[in-house]
């Protein structure tokens, strides 16, 4: 965890900040942001390269490209939000769980984590939404289920590495009761973790469900979707290339941009407990 | 005696994933919706001869776990089914699709090594330097890239754009083959290369500060055995570990790239078997993930063994 | 032979780390560099092989028979074969991928043989060849520094430069390895550079000893004459060092704690701490006087007078336990099971038995691996003992988590502890006051601020680190705070895991004074884990001394000191540094 590279401190710390800044307001403001309603077919216009009026040109339904950007942003963001902190809160309930109580509680939860750990989710949800159909919700389900075992797994691995500090052992003879050992003694000193993991699942989150979608197999066609739109304007590369590109580029800059915020943050929340276990 | 039990519990191990792995990937075509005959039949007609043929091929009278035993049997022999869709023998259509697979899976695996163990080893070196920079915030993006962004921009300009690379189909011959699988390859080793990278980068960091490199250079060791005996070996172990999982991962990284590149490789024969419910296929192919994943892990264990002498006499405790 | 001139060591941002430190070294001298934790002892001998860690800077010189040594590209030829580096801790020192026989072999000078690699370790007194086909990993601590003191000199170079070579070790390997390092010293009439924490250790090793502080060298002596400091600092220092021959009425400690180097570069970095500073003190840092054969660094030093180190008093009270048993531990077994794949199993302890009346001090002696903190944490209920009875107050504590709830929190009022590693005593998310009113609220629900105050004030610290973070104390004030935290719950025994072994030695004495005061003043019963024979005798009335989980010998602290009858308490004795002659052989070497 020290290697996590520093150099983010030394990208001009605003650039992340503010790209993802302008996705969560396009995600807020939504269709009331977007030049055209996104939905409205113009079939005179279809594939147009890019141009004054529309500036990232229109797809093969002649849709404003930009409008359905600015309108699946919220989509965007929110399932991938959803998984991440679906994971976070359960792996850090069950992390901190398995590794303060450890005996059998703790072999318990590890065999099943064991188990599942090394399944890659965002194949799993594709065999399962694939063949049940179920779409976005089930989608979600698969992830957060699939994500939580290697999470727990880091967040169990920092408690250990706190359990048997001497804080944690003073307290236990002082007295203090196991709760609040737990949450305001142990959860403190995770929680760099616990945030950091957050943002990586948000990153994994967000590329897999636009797979699914590229492949068709997230949100029914029809609603603006960053993966969907990738797989629909991929046929028209020649004509307006700005149609496929500027999703590609838009997932890959929210996703990078995240990572980016979670390196630095994690840097800056654990040099705060620094010297936590020095000796 | 050591190595030997180390290897018999990772057998084991493996063996217990493995078949953990089979019954999940058998209950699919339970769980599957409709009735296990009617995902079996596809869109052939449902004749009464048809429908018998089938309970009978895959035991449908008999109990589950009786079924599901058969069925192992049949796999452990390397017999998959029928594919539901084509008719097939889902063993010939997996070795049919699993040289594209393969030879991308090799190529951007190479491009893997080639690229990120240098670039993470002379970012370690060279800690702070433009290089140092360059290549920890090109990892750092390169990590959280998606596979069908970048293939599809990759696409754009190099295909389209600069017509450099074919768009289209798996080519023929060596020399095909790699003017085809360029592109492809390089998409799926971007992630790949910016996790190795990332973790050569960590490891030669953090040798460099470990007291037995010092102690090395304080008795006048030549470079060479510093660099070699002391550095490179020591930063080894996390180097591997990280290439097995980009390897174990690279059949997830096949269906993104297969389906952006329109390759005929077993990742798009996923998308395709799981998209018609073609069940036999998906399970062939979720037990061979499977069993690649065990392989790499296996071998990632022998190069622990090999390289690193606690292992060798701890029993990997 | 070694000339350092005015050696100067720079941090990335200029700021000065070590300034203008000059000292020579002759064949066959023995030159000790002592000081405490960031008085850049460590830096200086790591520029003298130009192996700084990176982003800093070495500036001055350093003439090794003639050759500069600062700032030199190419010191391949150098290192090894002129001067070698043998570093602090054996376990980190070793390539832990090759055996022992690479490690001698590929240090040794041309093409090295398997006869040579055998004769390198016997003469570091490993005689068994069997040992050159192992890895680092199979071996114990000492055993490895012998390996790495082989490796340092297989190129035989004139100078060696050991820095703390035996402060990982326990203390009766330390006496060892202290001793082959002399031996070959002599046989090789070889330079040596002993840097070291322990002032003890460095009279008796060497010829010269150089003390510095906060990065500058204030006072350079004979070893022999440095019960006659001649700086402040360096009379501080020797009266820090708890005695082991006799208990002191009082601890002296230096006041405060040691300031970083750059934030008194312009100045006497010891005025802050100087029962004598004045105004000129902190004008500009004195430079370094010559009196003959020695020099100091304190303007004053011709008007104070530091007296003679060594004759202060005796506090001759012995204290008898009179009064009911508070801990009484029978036949208590201990087992360590590893579950899995391979089982194994460790016994930690082995049938201990110890009694510790109210209000008495217990100290309970041993090594690393004697089962000493086995014994505390099965006694403080963090870990449950396999056979045997614990009572406490009258209440059984063998295992803690059958104990009712009530009783449980009976036996937690009754027992509190203070761990060794003042770092991760404290929770480094919550403030002082936080630590102590949690603390405080087990026990009562009013006052909380004004017990507070009265718990800081307890320990000697002020009432304002209530409000403050751990990362802003130092660690002897941790340590402070952590016994206050213990006090909270007024508890009838405390349970101290050497609470000072990771401290200072200027400043444990304030940590043992505090100790004391809560055993003598308010009655409070302690069990005193050390390994330290010099601060069980300050601090305890009796002593059991433990040896590989079994008690080989108990009875009143001076009597068992001054006259030990088990081998094994006689040996660790004798291995207390400073008592052995000051010339003379290896004494024992175990296999």
């Amino acid at each position: 965890m020290r290697a996590r590279a520093r150099i983010a401190r030394k990208v001009p710390g605003a650039i992340p900040v503010f790209a993802l800044g302008l996705v969560v307001i396009a995600a807020l403001g939504g269709d009331w942001l977007a030049p055209y309603d996104p939905g409205a077919q113009d079939l005179a216009n279809t594939a147009m390269p890019p141009s004054g009026a529309h500036w990232l040109g229109t797809d093969d339904l002649g849709r404003d490209v930009l409008s359905r950007l600015v309108s699946g942003a919220r989509i965007a963001l929110l399932g991938p939000a959803v998984v991440a902190i679906g994971v976070a809160v359960l792996a850090t309930v069950i992390g901190l769980l398995a590794g303060y109580r450890g005996g059998w509680v703790d072999s318990a939860i590890m065999r099943g984590v064991d188990l599942v750990y090394a399944v890659p989710p965002l194949l799993v949800a594709i065999v399962v939404v694939g063949v049940f159909g179920g779409g976005y919700p089930l989608a979600i389900g698969v992830l957060i289920a699939l994500s939580v075992p290697a999470d727990v797994r880091m967040v169990r691995s920092a408690v250990l590495a706190q359990r048997n500090l001497a804080y944690v052992e003073s307290a236990r003879t002082v007295g203090v009761g196991r709760g609040r050992i737990l949450f305001t003694h142990l959860l403190p000193n995770v929680l760099p973790t616990v945030v950091a993991n957050l943002l990586l699942t948000f990153v994994s989150a967000l590329v897999g469900l636009a797979a699914l979608a590229f492949l068709g197999l997230g949100v029914g066609t029809g609603a603006p979707d960053w993966g969907r739109m990738l797989a629909e304007n991929k046929g028209m590369l020649d004509l307006n290339p700005a149609a496929m590109a500027a999703p590609a580029v838009l997932i890959t800059v929210v996703a990078a941009s995240v990572t980016l915020i979670g390196d630095r943050v994690y840097d800056r929340m654990a040099a705060r407990g620094r010297d936590v276990g020095r000796a | 005696m050591y190595i030997l039990a180390f290897l018999g519990k990772r057998l084991f191990a493996a063996a217990v994933t493995l078949l953990v792995t089979s019954f999940v990937v058998f209950s699919l075509l339970a769980a599957s919706p409709g009735s296990p005959e009617q995902t079996l039949l596809g869109s052939r007609p449902p004749t009464p001869e048809l429908i018998a043929a089938i309970r009978a091929r895959y035991h449908l009278d008999d109990p589950f776990l009786s079924r599901f035993w058969q069925w192992l049997g049949d796999v452990v022999q390397m017999d998959f089914g029928r594919s539901v869709r084509s008719g097939q023998p889902v063993t010939d259509m997996l070795s049919e699709r699993l040289d594209v697979t393969l030879a991308l899976g090799v190529y951007a695996f190479l491009l893997v090594l080639v690229i990120a163990v240098p670039a993470g080893l002379s970012a370690g070196i060279r800690r702070g330097s433009v290089l140092d920079r360059g290549v920890t915030l090109t990892a750092l993006v390169g990590v959280s890239a998606p596979p069908f962004a970048v293939g599809l921009l990759l696409l754009t300009v190099f295909g389209v754009g600069l017509g450099w690379f074919p768009v289209f189909g798996a080519g023929e011959g060596f020399a095909g083959r790699v003017e085809h699988l360029t592109l492809p390859a390089v998409t799926m080793a971007v992630a790949g290369v910016a996790i190795v990278a990332r973790q050569t980068r960590a490891a030669a960091l953090d040798v460099a500060t470990k007291d037995f490199v010092t102690f090395a250079e304080a008795r006048g060791l030549p470079r060479s055995v510093v660099l070699g005996r002391y550095a490179l070996r020591n930063s080894a172990l996390p180097v591997i570990t990280s290439a097995g999982l980009v390897l174990a991962m690279s059949l997830t990284g096949a269906v993104l790239v297969e389906s952006t590149f329109a390759l005929p490789g077993l990742g798009s024969l996923l998308v395709e078997s799981v998209s018609t419910k073609d069940i036999p296929v998906v399970q062939g192919l979720a037990l061979l993930t499977a069993a690649l994943m065990i392989g790499v892990n296996l071998v990632v264990d022998l190069c622990y063994l090999g390289l690193d002498p606690r292992v060798r006499h701890s029993g990997g405790a | 032979m070694l000339d350092v001139r005015e050696l100067t060591v720079h941090d990335g941002r200029s700021r000065p780390l070590v300034r203008g430190v000059s000292f020579s070294v002759g064949p066959g001298e023995t030159v000790g560099l002592v000081g405490e934790s960031g008085s850049g002892k460590s830096l200086t001998a790591r520029a003298l092989v130009s192996l700084l860690p990176p982003g800093l800077r070495a500036g001055g010189s350093a003439l090794l028979a003639g050759k500069e040594l600062v700032g030199a590209k190419g010191l391949r030829g150098v290192r090894g074969h002129a001067v070698s580096l043998l570093m602090q801790d054996p376990f980190t020192m070793l390539n832990p991928l090759t055996t022992i026989g690479t490690h001698i072999l590929e240090s040794l000078p041309g093409r090295g043989s398997r006869a040579e690699v055998l004769r390198r370790l016997a003469e570091v007194g490993i005689t068994d060849p069997a040992v050159a086909a192992r890895f680092p990993f199979q071996l114990s601590g000492g055993m490895r520094q012998r390996v790495a003191l082989a490796a340092a000199l297989a190129k035989d170079p004139g100078l060696l430069i050991a820095d703390e070579p035996t402060t990982a070790l326990d203390v009766t390997t330390q006496a060892e390895v202290l001793a082959l390092l002399r031996r070959l010293q002599v046989e090789r009439q070889m330079g040596l550079v002993l840097i070291t924490h322990d002032l003890r250790v460095a009279r008796s090793a060497c010829d010269r000893v150089l003390v510095m502080y906060a990065g500058a060298l204030v006072e350079s002596a004979p070893s022999g004459e440095l019960d006659k400091p001649a700086h402040p600092y360096t009379s501080g220092l020797l009266r820090s060092v708890p005695s082991a021959t006799h208990r002191q009425p009082v601890l002296l400690g230096i006041p405060g704690s040691v300031p970083a180097a750059a934030d008194v570069a312009d100045r006497c970095p010891f005025a802050d701490r100087c029962t004598w500073v004045e105004d000129a003190c902190t004008d500009h840092a004195p430079p370094l006087v010559d009196l003959g054969d020695r020099s100091t660094a304190c303007r004053r030093h011709d008007e104070i007078d530091l007296g003679h180190v060594g004759d202060d008093d005796v506090d001759p009270t012995v204290r008898v336990a009179v009064g009911d048993t508070l801990l009484d531990v029978v036949d208590v077994v201990k087992t360590y099971r590893s579950t899995g794949f391979r089982p194994t199993s460790f016994t930690a302890l082995e049938g201990v038995s110890l009694h510790v009346t109210e209000g008495e001090s217990l100290a309970v002696v041993g090594e690393s691996g004697s089962g000493k903190t086995t014994l505390a944490r099965t006694v403080l209920g963090l870990t449950d003992a396999t056979e045997g009875r614990i009572t406490l107050g009258g209440v059984d504590v063998t295992s803690y988590r059958r104990l009712r709830k009530a009783q449980r929190a009976q036996a937690r009022r009754l027992v509190q502890c203070v761990f060794q590693d003042p770092y991760s005593s404290l929770n480094p998310a919550h403030t002082i006051g936080y630590a102590l009113t949690e603390a405080l609220r087990q026990r009562t629900a009013t006052d909380l601020a004004t017990e507070v105050d009265e718990l800081l004030d307890l320990v000697g610290l002020p009432t304002s680190y209530a409000k403050r973070l751990p990362a802003a104390l130092s660690g002897g004030q941790r340590q402070r705070v952590a016994i206050a935290r213990a006090l909270a719950v007024r508890p009838r025994l405390l349970v101290c895991d050497e609470p000072v072994a990771a401290l200072d030695v200027s400043v444990q004495a304030q940590v043992l004074e505090v100790l004391r005061k809560a055993n003598r003043e308010l009655g409070i019963a302690l069990l005193f884990i050390t390994h330290d024979l010099a601060v069980a005798r300050q601090v305890t009335d009796r002593v059991v001394v433990m040896h590989r989980g079994r008690i080989v010998e108990h009875g009143p602290t001076a009597e068992v000191l001054d006259a030990p009858t088990h081998p094994y308490t006689a040996r660790l004795v004798a291995s207390i540094p400073g008592t052995a002659p000051r010339t003379g052989g290896e004494t024992h070497v175990a296999q």
